[in-house]
């Protein structure tokens, strides 16, 4: 018997005439990585970002453990706003251009959300941000501020930031995409450490060969719709859809 | 600390929104506010040695304020504005040589006659074609616009320069800019006595008849105004106002055909040096006293209104954005000289009545609002939108994002545009000087009155705001590395 802790019911998105998102199901089991591929356009990184509330979706259910937010039947305004919220503080998310506070430290950037929004006291998140630092190799960076970085130690900030929070979940919106090749590795080690560590995560991302070594799910998203789900032997290493297959070979040609 | 802060912020706004109440004390003797131009030598001057309110007509008013009882105190304003602040309240009485003529009498309470002179025509010397009342026709004149002169001058088919008082119009006779000047004679001596200047003279009189000048109240102070006449026949029959006439003019002016003023000694003419020796202090106190916190307090009370039209302005409730625009729209598309009058002269006609320095602060904060909102709106928007969604995603809300994550950003954008909006403020605050408020400029002005010294004591006036501007430049420039330490390495 598996623990859910990410349940997609339905879920329906469009910006203007664009169907962005036409009706995705899926599951989450707690401790497992799930990779959502896709071409551009997919609806991909949409998803994603229904799964906090970034962008709201206009009709279906998400569930992250305790937090169930219905958006058809979401209230207008205030209240609304305060539902999504609600489910957004379940998970974590870390940006394409990782969106560090330029204004802040390392390790401000770690303790800001904890303490001023979480209301935990500042010594223990203090603690507890040097351990995350340490982890994702920065302990030295802890009082430099995020210009001072390199791109992939940035990036790397930036999931220890997410994961400062504490989340149910942790979100990934293509990673590596702005980073140059040589600093790609470092990052994705790190993500890779996370998954065998226990963390529930959704990673958005291009890297096929990463896909394959550390998901255990993977949904391969095209115009909208779950195209083909299952484990990374299938869903890359023997695809049934005519589509994935497309994909797959567009995409490792060029990688 | 916060909420020190928050609370120091609200004390002000109480303070400032708060009009101070009307002092309501029975047992003293009656407070009456006398408006008098102070740069109308000899009937209103600051003394240069002692830079005390004296001259003819402010000996007289305390003359009779002694026999009547009252406690005075003088506001300083120029003539166009005196009848407006007497309307609004601001003064009681109006002690500067208020010509009696119809349209007054039919608007105001006037008191009886304490000076007989002349209206006298000023040309440059030499000036041929101008000798006769009747030779103004189609000429320029140089006055005060509301000024009984300016109507003689009017009457006569003059076309009339406005000015700000009788030592502006001599400088602008002098320069050639203006053909003559209608003015009191006792005036005009005491100006050609003082600065023995040979190039203007006295061409002759304007018109046949003399004038009378006599002190103006509101119509509905009745009881004043008859004090105010009592005092004047008292002092009349013991000698009083002759004496204090024979000490300024060498004749007596009180009653008609009292002689002929003789001025020639004058004040005698002083040192440029000297001049601004002595209103140097004068000067640096009003810039101390007046200038600074006027731009102080209104730069921050603006910066505070600021924040809130521009999160109004980007707010996606339409009533609220609609609101913040037309605030803007109306503050950046009308004078701030007008702001200032509306606030000053025109607000209490609606029962809203603020002090001087209050009312500058109100139409200088609110002026400020509307130029830094569009600035602080721009900056705020210059934030990446990947900020806002960083910082949604640790968990904070509008207020924590916008106080935590936004304004610190921002800050950086805005401060450039920001440090230009505080040195206009500090120059802007020169306009204090027509609302009654005794700032830097207005001390200026005064000593230039009585001095004639223009471009001696305006240029020392520039520098002083010159020196607080580099001050404040150098700040900027501090600060501005201050906000960039995060972004350059």
């Amino acid at each position: 018997m598996t623990d859910i802790r990410i349940e997609v019911t339905g879920l329906h998105k469009s910006f203007g005439s664009l169907d962005v998102l036409r009706g995705i199901d899926f599951t989450t089991p707690r401790g497992t990585s799930t990779v959502l591929l896709g071409p551009s356009g997919s609806g991909k990184t949409t998803l994603l970002r229904s799964l906090n509330a970034l962008d709201t979706p206009d009709s279906g259910v998400v569930r992250i453990d305790d937090v169930s937010v219905d958006f058809s039947a979401l209230p207008p305004g205030k209240a609304g706003r305060a539902e999504s919220a609600r489910l957004r503080a379940q998970s974590g998310m870390v940006f394409q251009s990782h969106n560090l506070f330029p204004h802040r430290t390392v390790l401000q950037n770690l303790t800001e959300g904890p303490v001023v929004a979480q209301k935990r006291p500042l010594d223990e998140v203090v603690g507890e941000a040097r351990t995350l630092l340490d982890q994702v190799g920065l302990a030295d960076k802890a009082d430099s501020y995020p210009h001072q970085l390199s791109g992939g130690q940035q990036q790397r900030v930036g999931i220890a930031r997410a994961l400062a929070l504490k989340p149910r979940v942790v979100l990934f919106d293509e990673p590596t995409s702005a980073l140059d090749p040589e600093l790609v590795g470092e990052v994705l080690a790190v993500i890779k450490d996370l998954a065998s560590e226990g963390w529930t995560t959704v990673i958005v991302t291009h890297e096929i060969r990463f896909a394959e070594r550390v998901a255990d799910q993977v949904l391969f998203l095209d115009g909208g719709v779950i195209v083909e789900h299952g484990t990374p032997g299938q869903v890359i290493g023997d695809p049934r859809e005519e589509r994935t297959r497309r994909f797959l070979r567009r995409v490792l040609d060029h990688g | 600390m916060r909420q020190v802060f928050r609370g120091a912020v609200l004390l002000l706004l109480l303070l400032i929104v708060v009009p101070a109440p009307a002092n309501a004390q029975q047992e003293q003797p009656p407070l009456v506010r006398v408006g008098t131009e102070g740069t109308y030598p000899p009937f209103s001057f600051h003394d240069p040695g002692t830079q005390e309110l004296t001259g003819y007509d402010i000996e007289v008013v305390k003359a009779i304020a002694a026999k009547a009882g009252w406690r005075l105190e003088f506001v300083e304003t120029q003539w166009d504005a005196i009848f407006p602040a007497l309307d609004a309240s601001r003064i009681d009485l109006i002690a500067n040589q208020v010509s009696r003529n119809p349209e007054r009498a039919a608007k105001y309470g006037l008191s009886s006659t304490y000076t007989y002179s002349r209206g006298v025509i000023v040309r440059r010397t030499g000036d041929q074609r101008i000798s006769s009342i009747a030779d103004l026709r189609g000429k320029t004149t140089a006055q005060s616009s509301t000024s009984n002169w300016a109507k003689v001058a009017r009457d006569a088919g003059a076309n009339v320069e406005a000015v700000e008082g009788f030592a502006q119009a001599a400088a602008l006779l002098q320069q050639g800019r203006v053909d003559a000047i209608v003015n009191d004679n006792i005036a005009v001596l005491d100006y050609l006595a003082t600065t023995g200047s040979k190039d203007v003279e006295i061409a002759g009189d304007a018109g046949q008849s003399g004038s009378e000048q006599v002190l103006a109240l509101r119509q509905a102070d009745s009881a004043l105004l008859s004090q105010a006449d009592q005092a004047i026949a008292a002092l009349k029959a013991d000698g009083t106002l002759r004496g204090i006439s024979q000490k300024y003019f060498k004749a007596d002016v009180s009653v008609e055909n009292g002689g002929a003023a003789d001025l020639s000694e004058g004040r005698g003419p002083r040192s440029t040096w000297d001049v601004l020796a002595s209103t140097a202090w004068p000067m640096f106190v009003g810039l101390v006293k007046v200038t600074i916190p006027l731009t102080a307090l209104s730069f921050a009370i603006g910066l505070v209104l600021a924040l809130l039209v521009a999160l109004a302005r980007i707010s996606p409730y339409k009533v609220l954005s609609g609101l913040a625009r037309a605030f803007i729209s109306i503050i950046r598309g009308t004078p701030l000289l007008l702001q200032l009058f509306i606030v000053f002269y025109g607000l209490p006609q609606i029962g809203l009545k603020f002090p001087p320095f209050t009312a500058a602060v109100v139409a200088f904060s609110l002026n400020v609002a509307g130029y830094a909102a569009e600035v602080i709106r721009s900056a705020i928007l210059s934030v990446p939108r990947g900020q806002f969604e960083a910082a949604s995603t640790i968990g904070f809300g509008y207020a924590q994002t916008l106080r935590r994550i936004v304004l610190p950003q921002a800050a950086r954008t805005a401060v450039p545009p920001l440090s230009n909006t505080l040195l206009s403020l500090l120059k802007d605050t020169s306009l204090g000087s027509v609302v009654l408020l005794t700032e830097l400029f207005r001390e200026s002005q005064l000593a230039a009155a009585e001095s004639n010294e223009f471009l001696a004591l305006y240029s020392f006036a520039g520098l002083y705001y010159w020196v607080i501007c580099v001050a404040l430049s150098a700040g900027q420039k501090r600060l501005e590395t201050r906000l960039n330490r995060y972004v350059i390495a």
